[in-house]
């Protein structure tokens, strides 16, 4: 390539990086303002949260699970980017987290409480807003059996391993594309008694509260149904019950579970507005919005607590990723109960007319995978399972990770209550950042002065990538810690230090690759292309080691570790980029004058002195 | 005249430093030491900071009564309490709590205390800062870097080396994969030696900068070999050079350049260490410093006087080299003997020697020789020779 386009590239990557540090990704204030790269909790100070942990019976939790929940915590801090957070245990049962920066509204969803819940799906209906944006002319039956619903069953696994499949993709509410709004299912209820569960005189209060609000005339009419309304064949059906659409989240919540469901002006965005721990209760069934749909679900037969691990994992058949779910001795025994229930269900059960509805074509019942208040998945059971079985389904690696880690986190035995959030000062302060600058600072001077020494001119080249990089890493820190809140800690400034080092040997390898080739008696103007050639190779072996080790470490690891890798992989990548598109156009142009030529300034004049006759090498 | 001899000779790749005749020294040594550091790791163990081991965390007011302590007063009022206590005991910085508002409190955290001790520190920070007892708390806080970051990252490790040995393997070859490898693991555990004989504390960033050495130190290892591959490319068609002494070349042409990335990369890192230690006193750039320091220069070390030398070893196993080998002892004797006449040494490093009116005086005086290469090979061969002396087949005499 000509070297003057290899330097456009670059001035183009150079330009369009910063353009995204100054216009994209919440840049907001002056131009000043918006070169800030986000600070670690050392150098800034952050915010700092603490969750109580609370047991029933008001005993202490054990060292096991409060260190079981910390590990927990850390995960969901470090899901939340590349961030350094701090979390540590306190005392007996306070689990204190800090983040840099304000990050009031992070904190606030660490202590949710992740409950995981797994409940027989039961009962199936539309959304009042699907039903709304379809009219009922659009035949809602017409559930695609195809992408829709499980491909092949993936329960071919020998040796008896068994395996769930999951239902269309991700999960949660962004599946309406391929199941639309589905008949509502005549649902017979089940046993009457289930919702008969002992209310409390608070609870009960509540409840008052939204009777009055809902009227009395649309309460009884409520109370009368026995199945969801099907408003695709009557719209009118909905209008008692209008005065169900004005409750907020938390009322709703007070509703029977049986109420939620059936009655059909409670959209799904108002069964989302519920209150965290809405349908935590094992003890009584749940309505909830999956796939733009509302499904009722039975009482929680088997709970997050009976896991004892799970993985996401590569299934060797079929070379998916599948999440693979082990469970306690007494957990396994209510798994087996719950999918004996699911896989021998006959056509006639509701919950086999309810996974109809849903996917279309099925063989047996689904159960759906409840986090907090969101299905995570609603997988197809395809035989009786107890011990080890896999959540098959359209998983990536990512979601597979996700869903494990969700699963694991349902696995908590200890709820919290959260604390206020406080800000932090910074542990180091800003003298620490000052003087890791100035560290920066004398190293490149060091540099500077020895490749001067040792390369003359060609030192120049040296301290102008060097600074070229410099400022290349710089913006690259700045977007990434607005984009994917990258923050830089005082190790990861000493980390870029480093890596300039790092950077500056590659040129070391060229330039003494030059000399040998000068020294076997090239001119310089050849020598150049030849001893790119060969660093080149040199440079990239090293490097691809490097990056591999960012990749690996990034993928693996977790917490300070990951937020290193990260700059390690960031400072090599930009490193090659300087090498390929600044160095060797450049190099390759400063061949061509005369005062490359010239030892004074090349630095290579002794080479060039003793070089002779010359011999190649063989 | 011949310091400035060797330091040219060393520019232009002609050091001829027989590095790996000595090899067994260089095992040796490296044995010892590998001894000596798992004994380290075994009696002294390592010296974990707070974010490892947990601690004691006080939590002062800022409000004493009549005045408002700032964050240096606040930690060193924890320090003099703590250290009348436990002199050994790490303090870490004050942090404050709650920025705006009346309630505002410093926290300061320092390594595990007894009950005892901790109250103890308590009742004098008490009498200090003249504050209710009630209004300070100590507590033991777990440690931040809990065991699955170590976990995780042990097994990180794992994964980068067997990565990385599919890598090299692909690369070069496996006798140079292995050779590569077990020098980083060298330099891992001499590093880690180090950390445990001398006590220095090992704090999350020491852990962050022990895994930065990994990619570097293979680096180095790299750019060796690269050249070794170079060298040695289509070696068993001539009969001038064994394998060993052609890697003997091979490093020394790129000594020059191990001695220069080594230096360059050592340079910030001296800088970091220098204004870490000197001028901050602890803290995270001088363990990342002090780790990356010892870490890179052993690194360098340990691929040019071990990876190059376990190279040689491997590579002399192997039979196609092995056999050729002998042929060139072979042939080096017959030389001698008179059976042959010598072919001019076809090396393109040393003819030039004399060319330069700077160069020649330095050669001369510290390497009174034709050419220097004949020294050099001699004092290789000089552990090789009985092998190859023995059979004195005229293997050499066939192809010529």
């Amino acid at each position: 390539m000509h070297p003057g386009r290899q330097l456009a590239v670059l001035g183009a990557i150079f330009v369009v990086l910063y353009l995204l540090v100054f216009f994209t990704g919440g840049a907001s204030g002056s131009f000043t303002d918006r070169l800030h790269p986000k600070l670690g909790l050392d150098l800034v100070g952050g915010t700092q949260a603490t969750y109580i942990a609370s047991v029933q019976g008001g005993q202490v939790p054990s060292k096991e699970s409060m260190e079981q929940a910390r590990e927990i915590i850390d995960q969901r801090v470090n899901a939340l980017g590349v961030s350094e957070a701090e979390v540590v245990i306190q005392g007996d049962r306070n689990i204190v987290v800090s983040l840099a920066g304000k990050a009031d509204d992070q904190l606030k969803d660490l202590s949710q409480a992740a409950q995981m819940r797994f409940r027989l799906l039961i009962g199936t209906t539309g959304d009042v807003s699907s039903v709304a944006l379809n009219p009922p002319s659009a035949q809602p039956s017409a559930a695609p059996t195809g992408s829709g619903a499980p491909s092949a069953p993936a329960s071919a696994p020998a040796s008896g391993v068994p395996a769930a499949t999951n239902g269309p993709s991700s999960g949660g509410q962004g599946g309406g594309e391929v199941v639309k709004a589905p008949a509502p299912t005549p649902t017979p209820t089940p046993t009457p008694s289930a919702s008969a569960a002992p209310v409390s005189a608070e609870e009960q209060a509540k409840l008052d509260d939204v009777k009055e609000k809902v009227g009395a005339a649309a309460w009884a009419a409520a109370e009368k149904l026995t199945a969801p309304v099907d408003l695709s064949s009557d719209p009118n059906a909905g209008k008692p019950f209008a005065s169900f659409a004005k409750l907020n989240g938390t009322e709703v919540a007070a509703l029977p579970a049986k109420m939620q469901f059936n009655v059909p002006t409670i959209s799904c965005k108002q069964l989302d507005d519920r209150p965290n721990g809405a349908i935590d209760d094992v003890k009584t069934e749940a309505a909830v919005c999956y796939q733009s749909a509302k499904v009722l679900l039975d009482k929680a037969e088997v709970v997050g607590d009976d896991i004892s691990k799970a993985s996401p994992q590569i299934e060797q058949q079929s070379g998916q990723w599948v999440v693979s779910l082990d469970f306690k001795s007494e957990g396994s025994a209510k798994w087996a109960a719950l999918t004996r229930k699911a896989f021998e269900a006959t056509s006639s059960d509701p919950c086999f007319v309810a996974a109809q509805a849903l996917y279309g074509q099925v063989d047996h019942c689904a159960v759906a995978v409840v986090l907090d208040k969101t299905v995570v998945s609603a997988p197809q059971i395809q035989g009786v399972l107890s011990g080890t079985s896999q959540i098959t389904g359209q998983f990536n690696s990512a979601s597979a990770k996700q869903l494990a880690d969700q699963l694991n986190f349902g696995a908590l035995p200890v709820t919290f209550t959260s604390g206020p959030a406080q800000t932090v000062s910074a542990t180091l302060g800003i003298q620490q950042l000052q003087a890791g600058l100035l560290a920066a600072g004398i190293g490149m001077a060091l540099v500077a002065i020895y490749s001067f020494f040792y390369y003359r001119l060609l030192g120049t080249v040296i301290i102008l990538s060097l600074i070229l990089s410099g400022l290349l890493t710089f913006g690259a820190l700045v977007f990434l810690g607005r984009s994917m809140g990258f923050t830089l800690t005082l190790a990861g400034i000493a980390g870029f230090i480093v890596s300039l080092g790092v950077a500056a040997d590659s040129f070391v390898i060229y330039f003494e690759r030059l000399k040998d080739e000068i020294h076997d008696g090239r001119s310089p103007r050849s020598a150049v292309p030849r001893a790119w050639a060969r660093a080149r190779r040199t440079i990239i072996s090293a490097n691809a080691i490097t990056i591999l080790a960012a990749v690996v470490l990034y993928v693996v690891s977790v917490g300070a570790v990951q937020g290193f890798a990260f700059a390690l992989g960031l400072a090599t990548v930009l490193d090659l980029l300087v090498v390929f598109l600044f160095r060797h156009p450049i190099m390759t142009m400063f061949a061509r004058t005369k005062a490359f030529l010239s030892p004074r300034v090349s630095g290579l004049g002794r080479v060039l002195r003793s070089t002779s006759t010359d011999a190649k090498e063989a | 005249m011949a310091r400035d001899g060797f330091a040219t000779r060393l520019y232009t790749g002609e050091a001829n430093i027989n590095i790996i005749g000595r090899r067994k020294l260089w095992f040796s040594i490296a044995a010892v030491l590998v001894l000596l550091s798992i004994g380290s790791f075994a009696i002294n163990r390592f010296h974990l900071g707070i974010e490892f081991a947990g601690g004691t965390s006080f939590s002062i007011p800022a409000e004493t009564g009549d005045r408002t302590l700032t964050q240096a007063e606040a930690s060193e009022a924890v320090e003099r309490a703590i250290k009348a206590v436990d002199p050994a005991a790490e303090i870490g910085a004050a942090q404050q709590v709650g920025l705006t508002g009346g309630d505002q409190r410093f926290t300061v955290r320092a390594s595990a205390l007894t009950a005892q001790q901790a109250e103890q520190a308590k009742a004098a920070l008490v009498e200090d800062l003249g504050v209710p007892a009630s209004e300070i708390s100590d507590d033991q806080v777990s440690a931040a870097w809990g065991g699955q970051v170590t976990r995780q990252a042990m097994l990180g490790l794992v994964i980068f080396l067997v990565l990385v040995m599919v890598y090299l393997v692909v690369r070069f070859e496996w006798r140079m994969a292995v050779a590569a490898v077990s020098s980083l693991v060298l330099d891992l555990i001499l590093t880690a030696g180090i950390y445990s004989f001398v006590g220095f504390e090992v704090t999350p960033s020491t852990v962050i900068g022990f895994l930065t050495i990994l990619g570097y130190s293979l680096y180095d290892v790299v750019v060796v070999f690269d050249k070794v591959q170079e060298n040695t490319r289509g070696i068993t068609a001539g009969s001038t050079r064994t394998y060993t002494e052609a890697t003997n070349l091979a490093v020394n042409q790129t000594l020059m350049r191990s001695i220069n990335t080594s230096l360059v990369a050592l340079l910030p890192v001296g800088g970091l260490l220098f204004i870490g230690a000197g001028l901050l006193g602890a803290g995270t750039l001088k363990d990342l410093g002090l780790v990356l320091f010892v870490g890179m220069g052993l690194g360098v070390i340990c691929s040019i006087l071990f990876a190059a030398p376990v190279l040689t070893v491997l590579k002399e196993r192997e039979p196609r080299i092995k056999a050729h080998t002998a042929r060139v002892l072979a042939r080096r004797a017959a030389v001698r003997s008179g059976d042959v006449a010598p072919r001019p040494e076809r090396t393109g490093r040393n003819a030039n020697a004399t060319d330069s009116d700077e160069e020649a005086p330095a050669l001369a005086s510290s390497a009174p020789r034709p050419g220097s290469r004949p020294t050099g090979k001699r004092n290789t061969n000089r552990g090789g020779r009985p092998g190859g002396a023995g059979p004195r087949p005229s293997g050499g005499n066939k192809r010529r």
